[in-house]
């Protein structure tokens, strides 16, 4: 096994996100946590290598799925924990629970809970940065069923005609919240991408830690100097139900089999050895974000009106 | 610049605060005045982009964009794709890493595909992440009205945008009212911003302040046009034209003054200035541009409702256009929407206590008539 400085770093991440969310599920019984919580547990992988070459500057703009991608861009864990107790100290002041998580200072720019709305803004804000002539790489985050919504086609279609140096990332878990892939599309998400006249990659094993962090740091350093739009598709696999904490494989939508084939790859479930030396580390860090989310006050009433217009 | 009369009788010798005219010497068409916000803008501003459908061609969105496109580039005056939705998103994106995007739709019926990146997304921006975004934009909505529009090119959706919190949403009545409005929301205000612009206004000519005399005026404020003792009419966009015709026939042929609010800005009107009037009166006429139900006529009587009923002599009557959608024929479309002689009407009857007030009533004319210059067809 690859032990690496280079892995030993994005398992770190990959680690953290999941005894974040694995706490999350410990603590949700106890109704201190009033959201609904979509968990990225199994899709670790993608967010860490996707931000890992990231900088501050550069944008990424995500899903109500997001824990992953907030924590990899480098939001506050504190934050996050705060947010989801609902507390003023929350990142947007106890306004957004676990589905609109951001952090503008480190280029998370927000999650929306509508599938596919925030895939134009990505453009967009990659059309600002042509104009203002920044540097900026922008990654619009977007799961397989959201390649379905007309606002998708009608953002490639502006990226690839305006040449903006944007990232379409599909992080492609073959499921919409129950529905397979294969009942949803009479495409193929890569060959309809192409279409349009843009690079596509994809990457197969979005389990592979250091596969996935290789290939997206050549393709965000072909961005970063083409300015010119990519299109990049991720295989991963989604652990838990669509919403909430729980396991759904006896609904029968899916089967056992496949998760336990995932897992037999997945590092996060394989390096026992690993996780027993930082795991420590993480959890006190876990500890303290969470005492400070629940010593931190509720929003005052003031709080209700304020930020509208 | 020449006057189309029946326009003149309005705006020429009267005092009326919206219109500026007792310091408003120069004349300009509603047309001209987006057409120099526009410009001014991208001329002020290098953030600004102007992003619509057609907004570089040869019609200009009316002749509000001509030009333009030529002196500041297609980059900043960027045709668009057929996609309300996507190039909203876009705008937002845009909003959200620097830029001040413009965006123009030639009917608002269009922005109706747009309704999700406006309601569940630039509405939210600021507040769903606690104040951490700003989203600063203008949306132009235009809408039609005569000439055959039909159900799907004369909708005014304003009490659409209006009831979702997070939008501001104005309806310029005047060239002075978007001289006052478009650089002062662009300058200094940083969320989004939904204008329904009128089409029978574009041809329109106006008596505006000369452009060089600054004033600090709220973009977001509501107007007294005029001053009166018996009756108050709350208007928006157009209609606020037409109560000023009404006003003015029944203080010439009857005596009767009319008081005229123009409540310019939707969303969050200036309600005091609305009861301290009706207060005054004890007499209100709501006239809006859309639909009664629920809208802007539902909503000013609300107030009046919660603030103090009591200050009522008389029921308020609305005026808007019928519920139904918008027919093509003009002998249908006449009756549609309020005219002059309805408003004169339930203006006398309130005023006089009866249906039999003796007061003569002006022609019946349509809207489309009265501003010839709208010869359509769009
Ligand atoms: C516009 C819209 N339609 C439907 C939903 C309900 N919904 C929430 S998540 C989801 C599935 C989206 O699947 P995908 O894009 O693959 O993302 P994943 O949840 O798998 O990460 C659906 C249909 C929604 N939130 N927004
Ligand atoms: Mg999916």
């Amino acid at each position: 096994m690859d032990y690496s400085q280079k892995f030993c770093d994005l398992f770190f991440q990959a680690l953290r996100i999941r005894l974040v969310e694995e706490r999350i599920i410990e603590l949700y019984p106890s109704d201190g946590i009033q959201s609904p919580v979509h968990l990225s547990i199994g899709q670790e992988a993608v967010a860490v290598g996707v931000c890992r070459d990231l900088r501050k500057t550069d944008l990424v703009f995500c899903t109500y799925r997001s824990h992953a991608f907030y924590l990899a861009k480098g939001g506050s864990l504190a934050e996050m924990f705060a947010e989801l107790y609902g507390k003023i100290t929350g990142c947007a002041r106890g306004k957004a629970g676990s589905m609109h998580l951001a952090a503008p200072d480190v280029g998370m720019m927000g999650a929306s809970a509508v599938v596919a709305s925030t895939i134009p803004h990505a453009v967009g804000a990659a059309l600002a940065a042509k104009r203002l002539g920044h540097d900026q790489v922008v990654v619009g985050v977007f799961g397989d069923g959201a390649t379905e919504e007309g606002v998708y086609h009608e953002s490639l279609n502006f990226a690839v005609l305006h040449r903006l140096p944007v990232v379409f990332l599909c992080e492609n878990n073959g499921l919409a919240v129950h529905s397979p892939q294969k009942a949803r599309q009479g495409y193929d998400i890569l060959d309809h991408a192409r279409a349009y006249g843009l690079p596509v990659y994809h990457i197969a094993e979005g389990y592979d830690l250091v596969k996935v962090a290789d290939t997206m740091s050549d393709i965000i350093q072909r961005v970063r100097s083409t300015r010119e739009p990519v299109f990049v598709e991720i295989r991963t696999y989604r652990y838990k139900e669509h919403v909430g904490p729980g396991e759904d494989f006896v609904s029968g939508y899916r089967s056992k089999e496949e998760w336990l084939d995932w897992k037999q790859q997945d590092p996060l479930e394989q390096q026992v050895a690993l996780i027993k030396t930082i795991r420590p580390a993480i959890l006190k860090e876990i500890d303290e974000a969470i005492y400070f989310a629940m010593s931190s006050p509720f929003p005052p009433v003031e709080e209700l009106l304020r930020d509208v217009v | 610049m020449s006057c189309n009369s029946a326009v003149a009788s309005f705006v020429n010798g009267q005092a009326v605060p919206g219109l500026r005219a007792e310091a408003g010497t120069e004349v300009m068409s509603y047309r001209d005045a987006l057409h120099w916000t526009m410009r001014d803008a991208l001329q002020r501003h290098d953030s600004v982009v102007i992003m619509g459908q057609g907004v570089d061609d040869h019609k200009g969105i009316f002749g509000s964009t001509t030009g333009l496109a030529k002196e500041f580039g297609t980059d900043r005056v960027m045709d668009t794709p057929l996609a309300e939705e996507g190039m909203t998103g876009v705008a937002i994106g845009a909003a959200l890493n620097g830029l001040y995007p413009i965006q123009t739709h030639i009917r608002a019926d269009f922005s109706l595909l747009a309704m999700n990146q406006i309601i569940n997304l630039a509405a939210k921006y600021k507040y769903m992440f606690g104040g951490r975004f700003d989203v600063p934009m203008l949306i132009r909505l235009i809408v039609g009205r005569s000439w055959g529009q039909g159900a799907q090119h004369s909708q005014s959706l304003q009490s659409l945008f209006a009831h979702i919190p997070g939008l501001q949403v104005v309806m310029p009545s005047s060239s002075q009212t978007i001289l006052d409005t478009y650089p002062a929301v662009i300058d200094r205000y940083r969320g989004p911003v939904i204008s329904l612009e009128h089409r029978l206004m574009y041809d329109l000519e106006f008596y505006v302040y000369p452009i060089s005399i600054k004033q600090e005026i709220d973009p977001f404020g509501s107007r007294l046009v005029r001053q009166g003792e018996a009756i108050t009419i709350v208007a928006t966009s157009i209609m606020v034209l037409e109560a000023l015709r009404a006003a003015e026939h029944l203080a010439r042929l009857a005596d009767i003054q009319c008081e005229v609010i123009d409540l310019h800005c939707v969303s969050g009107p200036d309600w005091d200035l609305v009861m301290r009037s009706v207060e005054k009166t004890g007499r209100l006429v709501v006239a809006d541009t859309s639909w009664r139900e629920y809208g802007v006529c539902a909503e000013v009587c609300r107030i009046v409702a919660e603030r103090n009923p009591g200050c009522l002599k008389t029921p308020v009557v609305t005026l808007g256009m019928q519920p139904a959608p918008c027919p093509t024929a003009k002998c249908l479309e006449d009756l549609f929407y309020p005219d002059l002689r309805q408003l004169v009407d339930v203006l006398a009857t309130a005023v006089t206590g009866k249906q039999g007030h003796g007061v003569p009533l002006p022609d019946t004319q349509s809207m489309a008539d009265v501003y010839k210059r709208f010869k359509g067809p769009f």
